[in-house]
């Protein structure tokens, strides 16, 4: 999890598809304005501006001012929880057919 | 990573020893064990298609220690898949088994469904393909 203690649930911030495309275009630069962001959509900046609350209320994506825009920047960390989530199914099963390899040599024997 | 886990095994054994392993209620507490304690999880397992199984093992502060599943394939010797539940999630597992000839048998998991839960559901489309770009964004 993250250390600051989000007010939004990664899972949930990424669950819808606009969202996604966004953390997508964030990972492609290093900032972005709101404005080039937008042009990506085919909806107003007011709808972008919302997906991009919901992300930094999950710690997704920071923002700054400059000058009379906002910048945006993606931190990907909170999506290491995502990772780890399946990495626990992968070790769960990697771990067990490893012991049904030593019960399958037990029984050739 | 992926989001359907997929994994590979290759067993030195016959592919009819291997199915019972993976289907026989006594075989299967033989391996399938809580690995955080390495205690065999007990189950009620059975390969008879809408039979519904669980397998325990003691609760914990995470969970209660309940698998919950219910066959929705068996064709053996080769396929036997079955929903795997526990908490608030919901997955499918489904074990593809190969005879390769020479003593050996391929053993294919797949493990889908990680996009039912947390309010996923119907994207599973838009989630598989964003699976490598969540990979390129954690790289960035």
């Amino acid at each position: 999890m993250s250390d600051k203690n989000p007010l939004r649930d990664v899972f949930d911030a990424i669950a819808d598809p606009t969202r996604r495309r966004l953390i997508r275009l964030l990972a492609e630069v290093d900032e972005i304005p709101l404005h080039e962001l937008t042009e990506q959509f085919p909806m107003g900046r007011t709808a972008v501006s919302k997906h991009l609350t919901i992300l930094k209320e999950a710690g997704l994506v920071a923002g700054r001012k400059v000058g009379r825009e906002t910048r945006y920047r993606l931190n990907a960390s909170p999506l290491r929880e995502v990772q780890d989530w399946v990495a626990h199914y992968s070790k769960f099963w990697n771990e067990n057919l490893r012991r049904l390899s030593r019960l399958l040599e037990e029984e050739q024997r | 990573m992926s989001l359907s886990l997929t994994l590979d095994f290759e067993y030195e054994t016959s592919i009819d020893k291997l199915w019972s392993a993976l289907t026989d209620s006594s075989k299967l507490a033989k391996w399938i064990a809580n690995i955080h304690t390495g205690k065999p999880m007990e189950n009620n397992f059975e390969p008879v298609v809408g039979h519904r199984f669980q397998f325990r093992t003691e609760p914990s502060q995470y969970w209660d220690g309940i698998i919950d599943g219910e066959v929705l394939v068996v064709e053996a010797p080769n396929r036997v898949s079955y929903t795997w539940a526990s908490g608030d999630e919901k997955h499918t597992v489904t074990w593809t088994l190969q005879d390769l000839g020479d003593g050996k048998v391929n053993l294919h998991l797949e493990q889908t469904g990680f996009s039912n839960v947390h309010g996923l559901e119907g994207a599973r489309y838009g989630w598989t393909k964003w699976c490598g770009e969540l990979e390129k964004a954690l790289a960035a």
